[in-house]
């Protein structure tokens, strides 16, 4: 068993040596029934919702404030940006703790956080797929190839983030 | 610390050290000025020497302001500053010029024994020669950039070179002496006698104006430094005189169409570099280099930051000055500062060993919850014992933190004269830029405030100073003629009221004249003549703090260059204070900024509003009292309530905030009454939770927008409160008619910048 683990360990380790530097990695979560993905290089942690802090007079994107290790982060539903309709939290709602570089670390709450898809660049498709206008946090459209009808909604934390 | 009445042996053996220490810089000055003056009549004055003698002077600064010689002090201090223009080439050094130095030397002398009891105090022949050392630094010339441009130096040295080293390249390339550039490659285990064996050769042949580490090709154990020489000697003799293993000296050409200066040979003009032909640009390290090269020069800097020994009355004279010619061009900094650079605090360490103890104690705490610990585990001690235990050590625990919070924010504290002293230097400077008399008369400079606080205000108190001179003060004549004293006054009032402190800045002046602010505002498009005619005389004075006001129609070069008060409203707010205007035409005008003692920790009242937890600062809270509904009474469409026979304007929280009501029932509500400055506002709440402790984090860049809260704070089981800004909420629900105006214009501003980006 053990000898068999390492025997596919290695050959893993093969395949993702051979594709480094072609492939990206996303992390994908689901928002009201659709599956979108983020770049995972822009994900610090992920965390189950600690009590989350009402901000009156926040912007209406802003869930509210909550603290990771002593630090203040506020946290933004993703739905109320993109109008989607919002279900309450429960034990799947996660927070991705996420930050751009250019912005401070921002939570974005998530009903469910499934898996990491490595696209190749020949899997994903641009935006304008979707028609002409699409808006700037679109980044394109991703079909894993190995998951037939998989289809991820591929964001661009940017904007999102430096204008909640 | 002298002066007390109780005075020692000790001190008396303090006292005796003094005058023997002062005595010698005084007679080290001495000898120093007459080397100066041998250098000055062969036209080669030795700038090594200013630098001693500004050394000399700021020591003894630093040790009359320690024992309260504040006659000596003072002199230094102006001597100081005339010294760091001279060594800066800002003044030139004249025979005048040193006359005054060598008189300053024998006031010293004058000074020393008259404090020592033996002589007469001096005392108007110093105010004489500080009125003429003012003179001088007025005729500060600039002059000479232009000649170092002619050669061809990397610019990215330039900037990295300290003003000293500038003025000294500058002075040189003046006198037609040549520029080189010798690098060398020294051992990191020897560089330091290495390098003062090659300043030792080079020195008989001229000036090394800077070095620097070029970064270039080094292995681990070398350094490469590129050394920048003045002299008046060919290339190939400095070649002769400082040859030695690994240092290759090339000379800084002109750039073509400059005239070599005559002392150079044409024959060595371009010289073939030798080694690696990378020598051809300096190429400076610049975070090195700023390491090495401004200890010197912030060294003035930090010499204003002496223990606080002044006479909680001192006076810093200016006056006199109406005399003075009006400089048109004087070098007013244009983003002049009075903040330190360093962020240091200096701490006795008796307080340390203090804190030291405490720390102690708590590790005995600890051994006893370890102990405890395995007790419990082993099954020894169990259920009441245990409980009876824990609440023990937890008494204990909380009896040391406490101690040690207190210890620590004691550490923080400065006294606020530190920013007082600076203040001094300005008001001197500014009311002989415009010819005024002004004395400034300091109360209070002993009182505490957080180092963080004390930073921050140097700056505001300094705009504040500038507008009452600017605007406040009159003219000589003026002031004659409305039967005041020639010479006005600037009081800086400062004194601890409960948990703040406040700060007065108090001229007596011309004041504000009610009718002018409203027809500036006007002018300048702020609000309209029906909107003007409905302001409170209080909102009227608050025009003042709008961006942009200004009631000149020309700019002066001192106020209206931009920074108004309006910038000194935002920064006095960033550190949670108010600021309060009162003003009396013809007799003057009354700031008063009121302050929390500490940014650090602060202490809480807990209040729950429609079932959420919010933080009220406890130093802006006077108490908090059961609301009873029957003695609330509308007033001018505000909810006013009668306490103890004054009216007190309420203002209801959950509704302000737009709160969701909350699932439980509340029979009764209560008032939290806060006061900020001279604002009372109650604020309704549904429940006080208790008090606590509280490290306050600020909301993150996403909420900047949201106006009402100074930041939040973690509770301990997770959970995140709210903390109120009281003095941003009081304003607000007590001035809509300020805050309406300033909304107004901050968003006339955006869309003024929009424009300006299109």
């Amino acid at each position: 068993m053990a000898a068999l683990a390492r025997v596919r360990g290695e050959k893993r380790a093969v395949r993702r040596a051979g594709e480094a530097g072609r492939r990206v990695e996303y992390l994908a979560f689901v928002l009201a029934g659709e599956t979108y993905a983020v770049q995972i290089a822009h994900i610090v942690e992920i965390l189950r919702p600690p009590p989350i802090t009402e901000v009156p007079r926040a912007p209406r994107t802003v869930l509210g404030v909550i603290s990771v290790r002593g630090r203040l982060v506020t946290v933004i539903d993703l739905r109320r940006r993109f109008r989607l309709p919002e279900t309450p939290i429960d034990r799947k709602t996660r927070v991705l703790l996420s930050e751009t570089g250019a912005s401070e670390q921002v939570g974005l709450l998530v009903e469910e956080v499934q898996q990491v898809w490595r696209l190749a660049s020949e899997e994903i498709e641009p935006a304008n797929v979707l028609g002409g206008d699409q808006p700037a946090h679109i980044a394109g459209i991703g079909r894993p190839s190995d998951s037939e009808g998989t289809i991820l909604i591929l964001l661009d934390l940017r904007p999102i983030l430096e204008q909640p | 610390m002298v002066e007390g009445g109780g005075r020692g042996d000790s001190g008396d053996k303090a006292r005796d050290e003094f005058f023997s220490e002062a005595q010698e810089l005084v007679d080290g000055l001495g000898r120093d000025l007459l080397a100066l003056d041998e250098g000055l009549k062969k036209k080669q004055p030795d700038a090594e020497l200013i630098n001693d003698v500004f050394r000399g002077v700021h020591t003894l600064k630093g040790l009359s302001g320690l024992f309260g010689a504040t006659r000596m002090a003072g002199l230094s201090h102006e001597l100081e500053d005339v010294l760091d223009d001279l060594r800066l080439g800002r003044i030139e050094l004249t025979p005048s010029v040193l006359d005054l130095l060598f008189q300053a030397v024998s006031l010293y002398a004058r000074i020393l024994s008259a404090e020592s009891g033996e002589g007469e105090d001096p005392g108007p022949e110093v105010e004489q020669l500080l009125l003429a050392l003012g003179q001088i630094s007025q005729r500060r010339t600039g002059s000479g950039a232009g000649v170092v441009a002619r050669y061809d130096l990397d610019p990215a040295l330039m900037g990295v070179l300290t003003e000293y080293e500038e003025h000294r390249l500058r002075t040189n390339v003046q006198q037609g002496l040549g520029l080189y550039r010798i690098r060398v490659r020294f051992s990191l285990a020897t560089i330091d006698s290495a390098l003062d064996e090659l300043k030792a050769k080079a020195r008989p042949h001229g000036e090394i104006i800077t070095y620097l580490p070029t970064g270039a090709g080094s292995d681990v154990d070398t350094i490469e430094l590129e050394i920048l020489m003045a002299s008046r000697a060919s290339v190939d003799l400095l070649r002769t005189a400082i040859s030695g293993p690994n240092i290759v000296i090339d000379e800084v050409r002109q750039r073509s169409g400059a005239s070599a200066p005559a002392s150079l040979s044409p024959s060595v003009a371009p010289p073939p570099p030798p080694v690696g032909a990378a020598s051809v640009a300096l190429t400076p390290a610049p975070s090195a280099t700023h390491e090495t090269g401004s200890p010197q020069r912030d060294r003035g800097e930090e010499a204003h930051a002496p223990p606080s020994v002044l006479a909680p009355a001192q006076s810093f004279a200016a006056t006199g000055v109406a005399a003075a010619p009006r400089p048109v061009a004087a070098p007013v900094a244009q983003e002049m500062s009075l903040r330190s650079v360093s962020q240091t605090v200096r701490v006795d360490i008796r307080k340390l060993d203090r804190l030291m103890t405490i720390v102690g104690e708590l590790a005995i705490v600890k051994t006893a919850i370890a102990n405890l610990t395995d007790r419990a585990r082993a099954g020894v001690t169990g259920g009441r014992d245990l409980a009876i235990e824990l609440g023990r050590l937890n008494r204990t625990f909380e009896r040391h933190l406490a101690q040690m919070q207190s210890g620590i924010l004691e550490v923080r504290m400065v006294p606020l004269g530190q920013a007082f002293d600076k203040l001094a230097r300005v008001v001197r400077q500014i009311s002989r830029e415009l010819a005024k008399g002004v004395n400034l008369v300091v109360t209070g400079a002993e009182t505490e405030i957080d180092k963080l606080i004390v930073e921050e205000l140097s700056d505001p108190l300094m705009h504040m100073i500038r507008n009452a001179i600017d605007h406040g003060i009159e003219q000589r004549d003026e002031r004659l003629r409305v039967g005041k004293p020639p010479v006005g006054t600037i009081a800086l009032n400062a004194f601890q009221k409960g948990n703040q402190v406040v700060i007065e800045v108090e001229d007596d002046g011309r004041g504000m004249d009610h009718a002018s602010l409203v027809a500036a505002a006007v002018r300048k498009g702020m609000l309209t003549a029906d909107e003007a005619r409905e302001l409170s005389p209080r909102e009227v004075l608050a025009l003042v703090f709008m961006p942009g006001f200004t009631t000149k129609e020309v700019a002066t070069d001192l106020s209206g260059r931009g920074v108004g008060l309006d910038v000194v409203k935002t920064n006095i707010a960033k550190l949670g204070g108010v600021v309060d205007i009162a003003s009396d035409v013809g007799i003057g005008t009354k700031m008063t900024i009121t302050l929390p003692i500490t940014l650090a920790i602060i202490n809480v009242l807990l209040v729950e509003i429609e079932d959420r937890l919010f933080a009220v600062p406890l130093a802006s809270v006077e108490e908090a009292i059961a609301l009873d509904e029957r003695h609330v009474r509308i007033v001018e469409a505000r909810e006013v309530l009668t306490v103890r026979g004054t009216s007190l304007p309420i203002c209801r929280l959950g509704r302000l905030f737009g709160l969701p009501p909350g699932r439980r029932e509340r029979p009764r509500a209560f008032v939290v009454i806060a006061q900020v400055g001279n604002r009372r506002l109650g604020f309704a709440v549904d429940e006080l939770v208790g008090q606590q402790d509280i490290v306050i984090k600020a909301l993150g860049k996403s909420l900047k927008s949201v106006r009402g809260f100074a930041g939040a704070t973690e509770l301990g089981d997770q959970r995140v409160a709210l903390v109120l800004d009281v003095a941003a909420l009081i304003e607000e629900v007590l001035a809509p008619g300020e805050t309406r105006l300033l909304a107004s214009a901050l968003e006339a501003d955006g869309e003024l910048r929009r424009i300006g980006r299109a």
